[in-house]
């Protein structure tokens, strides 16, 4: 049996993602679809992490992955005040009673 | 004042006076008509100073004729086409000039009438003017059909803004009828254009040089003939008119206002005359040969056929019209009286076809002003009375004496007595059509005893009678001067082209030799082609 | 005489001859011209124009009988008919005649021929105004100014109740039921009359037969401005179109004639004369030559004609036939032959003074002339139908005056009847006979006019004769001269007096008939086949002096029928008289002397070569023409029968109207259907009615209509068809080229709006929806791209 590989991390990087997609697809509480959102997002940067280490690719993973953690704090902050909007107008945060943009 | 002035000067003073027409004000109605009237009286004598200019020995214009001292002027104007600006005058235009101005002149003194704006009217009558002197002039054909362009939109806004209650119908029967001819008339041109560089030369639109062209051995193609003769034919046979393309002219007649129906009569259907004299018989000699007797059996119908439709008439402006249907059967039956030998071609009694052509000629001045007068004459009645219905009139003569004495002679100028216009023409070309054709000599000759039967039924019903029977007997006041002079001139011309013929046939004659002697040249040239040309087809 | 004093001497006379005559032909129209515009201008009531009228006319009186001296004076006129019509001698006539040419070679002639202006020339051809002065011209002027100058003084009395502002027309209602009043139309009626004598005197001088054309209808205008004067009866305007428009159908056939001589002759003059007397062209001469025989070229069927050119000319004889038809058509139409007779009766609408001139010396006059005048051309089939027209004619009318009771009537139908009798006398090959009886009658005819003029004035214009009689008591002049008149016109004379006087003591008409009727008779005893041409007039010329007796006796003896009428009559005032008593003269006198008189043998001097000898077995149908001589020989007995008979007629009108021992009435009685049929004119004017006036009228409402509807109809619905494509045309746009450009559109939109289902609005779907595509991307990217 070998150390912790590549392999592993991309596991790990892969139950993050679904875990995140399963969470968007099924809550229907904004927070909950936010935090499947961070961890989409995380289950991302598990993976450049591991990409940066494995291979060649350097320091880029990693300064990607910084830049992927800074977008998803401005992203939290904004869908954050989007949800406190949307609970002043509707007194909800349901993402389904958010339709208004259905075609 | 060199030709070429005094030509343009003839054509565009009456546009020159339209324009400044335009800057009258509008509530200005007499001055505007004492203007336009000057106007007319100038382009008159205008055409009178080219009369004393014209020499009638010259002879038929030619190609190349202005160094023979011809009265020709050429200016290039589309050099591109070979279009240019044609002007020239002989013993065929010089009469209808003359025509024209003093029918214009007249019709211009008879406007009076005219009330509704007045100053749209004159514009449009002078503009009229022009287009008319101008087809008389030109010798370029595209410069031809424009002028015969500019007379026609004139002529239908005349007819249909002042006409009468059914004028937009008669506007745009006119204005088709007279289209169909031009378009016709815009193929044959394109024809002839397009065949004119048969001889190696530049492609022209010079009536001299085409039919120049067309007297040449290898000119034309005789089957081309043919056809643009029929084109151009029923052309110019709308104009004329003759039977079965005639049926614009009543109307027009009726709903146009007196001063048009003079100018209509006077002058526009002598057009259909002199575009076959002027183009299609020269351009088309051997076609014009071929159509001969249809041309004659053509007349010889209108005549009846105008006679007997005048006869029904209760309208007495119908009346006129249909008469002028049937006299203008004499001008295609004199015109076309072309006696050949049917094996060799030759000419048999050239002379008479000669008297047809000078009779068919006089017939036009003749019709030109008898026509315009007895239109006159219905105006001055309906004016008063307004309406024309020959069984609601009678007793004029008590009435109106001297209106009814002019009236009579200006009518009887139309029944062709002797003395007056009417008859030297019509008695000219029946006596050459024998020569021709003995059948249609003797149905034209009949047309004398309808034409008598309807023009004095006519007079019957309006003149005598023991009283008026028709609106508005207290407006039969006597002729004002105005109306007198007019009928007085119209008159005078009367009788004194019926008394002393030669002043028109003097003008006229030497031209139309020549012309029978090219057309001669012409048709024989085009007829040796014949046997070529079919086996050549044959071949194919 | 040498040759150049004869060529100026010739040149002379010819100026002389020419000038007179034109100053007394243009005269007329100078007046009609002052009279027609001073007159209109001028005061109703005042009498300048008819004294400028007869001013004008009698110049020309006085003009041509200056003509008439001058050229008797100057030509050697006797000559030539006395070396052609000697007794016995005529065989050798035509002979004789160029003999005598040939002897007397610069001899001066008897005819004058000039041009005064040109109408139109075309390469040799040539229309022109020309003169023909002969004896038959001078005296045709004199006898026209003559009695128009008669018939003007008359009118200035019949016609003084114009002389009003305000005329009363007692014959036209107004629909008010009131008679119709007009300003008097005095001056009018002299100028129309100046103008028929122009027109008249033009058709007599004319040189060619062109000009006579001219003429002719001028003279046909002017009688339907006379014969329709009062305008305003409806009766009068439709006599004066009947009468125009019944000249003009056979100046169709004068036309025909015309184009027929013009396209085989090339002119139309009749003869020109040249320096010397001889004639060297014109139609008379190239038809007949010097001879007069008719050159025909059996074989081709042509009769060749005579001319200077080498190119011999031919002229097929059915044309010749057709040409003298034709011109001889026109003669019909104005000297009212059958069957165009109808108009003349209906005249008499016109006031009398027209119809005396009308009847007399002009109009109808115009039609024996021209018949006379162009005798040279009328090949012997012509000249048999001219003579069986007018044998026809002559016979029809005279039954209809038997019946007439209108006194203008019965002179004109017995007008129609003498008529018939000239065409005759010029069928039967008597041209000399024919002229006489033209220029007798005119006398004779215009008097009878003028009396019943003088009639009906003094009857206070009371036409019908069974309300007139014993009218010679009340105006005596009136029935004397009327009575010469009557005589005359039925060719009575004194039985036996030639015994007595040596020559026949009768007034003109007897001589003039007689001739004719001597004529007829050697015509048919040559012709035995056309008997009727002979037994006919005889007959007739009973039946003409028993009308003429009636109209007398019924008129001026016995008992008046009508006393009102008869109390109110007066004799007519010395104008009208004066003019009566001149003609009376003239009437009685003129023919003096018989065929042996002046006049006839004036006349003779103008008869075409030829017709002196006379011709058998002539023309296609081989007719044997009389001459002279075989004449002749007839005169006595034919002389003697025509007196008895006219003796009949007019013995049988004394017992019916003069001493009424019959009654006429029982008559009338037992032969009704006869006399209806007699006074409805044999029924023409209904038959013309039914066989051209309606066709006419029908055609020319089918003309009217095919117009309308054919013509019109085919371009009306060339129209609507143009409309119904173009209707089409739109379909087509808005259907197919605008179909395909929204197709484009709304594909493309459905496409859009199909796609808006997925737009939920439910993010958790987006996310599955992503999810999935991911998945499945995936998926295809792996089949498709297996390592």
């Amino acid at each position: 049996m070998e150390g912790v590989g590549l392999n592993d991390y991309l596991l790990v990087g892969a139950v993050l993602f679904v875990a995140g997609v399963v969470c968007m697809a099924t809550k229907r509480n904004a927070i909950g679809v936010l935090m499947g959102v961070e961890l989409v997002l995380n289950g991302a940067n598990v993976n450049f992490v591991a990409f940066a280490h494995y291979t060649s690719l350097g320091l880029d993973g990693q300064i990607v992955s910084l830049f992927v953690i800074v977008l998803a704090a401005a992203e939290a902050a904004v869908a954050l005040a989007i949800a406190l909007n949307f609970y002043n107008n509707h007194l909800t945060i349901d993402v389904d009673k958010a339709n208004d943009l259905q075609g | 004042m060199t030709p070429i002035l005094l030509m343009s000067l003839i054509i565009f003073l009456p546009t020159l006076g339209a324009f400044l027409l335009a800057w009258f004000d509008k509530k200005a109605e007499e001055a505007m008509r004492v203007f336009a009237l000057a106007i007319t009286i100038g382009t008159f004598f205008l055409t009178l100073q080219l009369y004393g200019v014209f020499d009638a020995s010259k002879g038929l214009l030619t190609d190349g004729g202005e160094n023979l001292g011809q009265l020709i002027v050429t200016e290039p104007w589309i050099p591109h086409w070979n279009i240019e600006y044609k002007l020239g005058v002989d013993g065929i235009s010089m009469p209808l000039l003359l025509l024209t101005s003093f029918t214009c002149l007249l019709a211009m003194a008879a406007s009076w009438s005219i009330k509704k704006q007045v100053k749209g009217y004159l514009i449009l009558f002078l503009l009229l003017e022009t287009g008319m002197l101008g087809v008389f002039l030109s010798l370029d054909f595209f410069l031809f059909y424009v002028f015969w362009e500019v007379m026609l939109l004139p002529m239908y806004f005349l007819i249909g803004v002042w006409g009468g209650p059914r004028k937009e119908y008669a506007a745009i029967k006119f204005f088709l009828y007279t289209l169909a001819g031009s378009v016709l008339m815009l193929i044959a041109m394109l024809m002839f254009y397009f065949d004119s560089d048969s001889l190696g030369n530049d492609r022209v639109f010079d009536l001299l040089r085409l039919a120049q062209l067309a007297k040449h051995a290898d000119g034309l193609d005789p089957v081309l003939q043919q056809t643009a003769f029929v084109l151009l034919f029923i052309g110019f046979a709308i104009k004329l008119p003759a039977f079965p393309f005639h049926t614009w002219l009543p109307d027009a007649h009726v709903e146009a206002p007196t001063p048009i129906s003079m100018i209509l009569a006077g002058v526009l259907l002598k057009m259909g005359g002199y575009g076959i004299i002027r183009i299609a018989f020269p351009l088309c000699p051997y076609g014009a040969q071929w159509a001969a007797w249809a041309l004659v059996a053509i007349g010889a119908f209108s005549i009846i056929y105008g006679a007997f439709a005048a006869m029904a008439q209760t309208d007495f402006k119908r009346l006129v019209a249909y008469s002028s249907v049937s006299h203008m059967g004499y001008v295609l039956i004199g015109m076309a009286v072309w006696a050949i030998h049917a094996e060799t071609g030759e000419l048999i009694g050239g002379d008479y076809w000669l008297m047809g052509i000078n009779g068919a000629m006089f017939q036009m001045l003749a019709h030109g002003v008898s026509s315009a007068g007895m239109f006159f004459i219905v105006g001055v009645i309906y004016d008063r009375v307004h309406h024309r219905d020959l069984n609601k009139f009678g007793g004029l003569a008590g009435k109106m004496p001297l209106y009814t004495g002019l009236a009579a002679g200006i009518f009887f100028a139309g029944l062709g007595l002797p003395g007056l216009c009417g008859f030297i023409g019509e008695v000219f070309v029946v006596l050459s059509a024998w020569n021709y054709d003995k059948l249609l000599a003797i149905i034209a000759a009949a047309g004398v005893i309808l034409t008598a039967g309807y023009i004095l039924w006519a007079i019957q019903r309006v003149f005598l009678g023991p009283e008026y029977k028709g609106p508005h007997p207290e407006a039969l006041s006597p002729m004002n001067g105005r109306e007198i002079a007019i009928a007085v001139a119209v008159l005078f011309f009367a009788v004194l082209l019926g008394v002393y013929p030669m002043c028109m046939l003097g003008m006229m004659e030497p031209t139309l030799a020549d012309l029978t002697k090219e057309l001669q040249i012409g048709y024989e040239n085009a007829r040796d082609l014949i046997p070529v040309a079919t086996e050549v087809l044959t071949e194919k | 005489m040498s040759f150049e004093t004869l060529t100026q001497e010739i040149d002379c006379t010819r100026e002389t001859l020419k000038w007179l005559l034109t100053v007394a032909w243009l005269l007329p129209l100078f007046g009609f011209v002052v009279e027609v515009f001073g007159g209109y201008w001028g005061d109703r009531k005042c009498k300048y124009a008819s004294y400028f009228a007869v001013f004008c006319i009698a110049s020309g009186f006085i003009c041509s009988s200056a003509a008439m001296i001058v050229w008797q004076d100057k030509t050697e006129w006797g000559e030539r008919s006395a070396a052609s019509s000697g007794h016995g001698a005529v065989a050798h006539a035509a002979a004789e005649h160029t003999e005598a040419v040939g002897n007397h070679e610069y001899q001066m002639p008897t005819s004058f021929t000039g041009s005064f202006y040109s109408l139109g020339k075309f390469g040799d051809l040539e229309v022109s105004l020309d003169y023909y002065i002969d004896s038959l011209t001078l005296v045709m002027f004199v006898m026209v100014t003559l009695i128009a100058t008669c018939i003007h003084l008359f009118a200035i009395g019949y016609m003084r109740d114009e002389l009003t502002d305000d005329y009363v027309d007692h014959q036209v209602h107004t629909s008010d039921g009131g008679h119709f009043h007009r300003p008097g139309r005095f001056y009018r009626f002299f100028s129309y009359m100046s103008l028929f004598s122009f027109s008249m005197l033009g058709l007599v001088l004319a040189g060619n037969i062109f000009q006579v054309f001219i003429f002719w209808e001028l003279v046909g205008i002017c009688s339907y401005l006379l014969i329709g004067f009062y305008v305003e009866r409806k009766s009068a305007s439709t006599a004066a179109n009947k009468a125009f428009i019944m000249n003009r159908v056979g100046d169709f056939g004068f036309l025909i004639g015309l184009m027929v001589l013009w396209t085989y002759f090339g002119t139309f003059s009749f003869v020109t004369v040249d320096q010397t007397g001889q004639s060297d062209g014109g139609l008379f001469y190239m038809v007949r030559g010097h001879d007069g025989e008719l050159q025909v070229d059996e074989e081709a069927n042509a009769v060749t004609l005579h001319t200077n050119s080498e190119v011999p000319q031919q002229i097929p004889y059915y044309l010749l036939v057709v040409a003298g038809l034709g011109i001889f058509a026109g003669c019909i139409g104005k000297s009212a032959q059958f069957p165009l007779q109808t108009w003349l009766p209906d005249a008499m609408e016109g006031p009398t003074p027209v119809s005396a001139l009308v009847h007399s010396a002009t109009m109808v006059a115009a039609g024996v002339y021209l018949a006379g005048r162009f005798f040279p051309m009328f090949t012997p089939e012509v000249l048999l139908t001219i003579a069986y027209v007018g044998c026809i004619t002559l016979f029809l009318a005279a039954t209809i005056a038997v019946v007439a009771t209108d006194i203008k009537r019965v002179l004109a139908y017995s007008t129609i009847s003498q008529l018939g009798y000239m065409m005759l006398g010029i069928g039967v090959f008597g041209w000399g006979a024919g002229l006489f009886h033209l220029i007798t009658h005119a006398f004779f005819k215009s008097l009878m006019f003028l009396a019943s003029g003088s009639v009906i004035v003094g009857c206070h214009h009371e036409q019908e004769m069974p309300k007139m009689g014993g009218l010679w008591r009340k105006m005596p002049v009136t029935a004397f001269t009327m009575l010469i008149g009557v005589i005359a016109i039925s060719g009575l004379a004194i039985p036996g007096s030639q015994l007595l006087f040596g020559e026949i003591l009768a007034f003109s008409g007897f001589h003039s008939k007689d001739a004719i009727v001597a004529s007829a008779m050697t015509f048919v005893s040559v012709n035995p086949v056309h008997f009727l041409l002979y037994i006919v007039p005889l007959v007739t010329a009973g039946i003409t002096a028993f009308y003429m007796f009636r109209l007398w006796f019924y008129t001026f003896v016995g008992e008046p029928r009508d006393k009102e009428i008869h109390d109110h009559a007066q004799e007519s005032p010395w104008i009208m008289i004066l003019p009566l008593i001149v003609l009376s003269v003239f009437a009685a006198g003129v023919a003096v002397g018989g065929e042996s008189g002046q006049l006839f043998k004036l006349l003779g001097d103008s008869e075409p070569i030829g017709v002196a000898a006379g011709t058998t077995d002539a023309g296609m149908i081989g007719l044997n023409l009389p001459g002279h001589a075989a004449i002749h020989q007839h005169h006595a007995s034919a002389g003697v029968q025509a007196l008895l008979v006219a003796f009949a007629g007019a013995v049988i009108a004394f017992l019916f109207y003069g001493a009424r021992v019959v009654d006429p009435a029982e008559i009338k009685r037992n032969l009704g259907g006869l006399h209806n049929f007699l006074v409805e004119k044999w029924r023409f004017d209904e038959l013309y009615d039914v066989m051209f006036v309606r066709p006419v009228h029908v055609i020319a409402a089918g003309c009217t209509w095919f117009d309308r509807t054919i013509i019109d109809g085919v371009l009306h619905g060339t129209v609507k068809i143009a409309i119904w494509m173009s209707g089409w045309h739109r379909r087509f746009d808005e259907g197919i080229v605008d179909g395909l450009v929204n197709l484009v559109g709304n594909s493309t939109f459905a496409f859009g709006r199909s796609l808006r289902v997925f737009q939920t609005g439910q993010l958790r779907q987006y996310i599955m929806f992503i999810a999935v595509g991911v998945l499945t991307l995936f998926v295809l990217l792996f089949i498709a791209f297996p390592k």
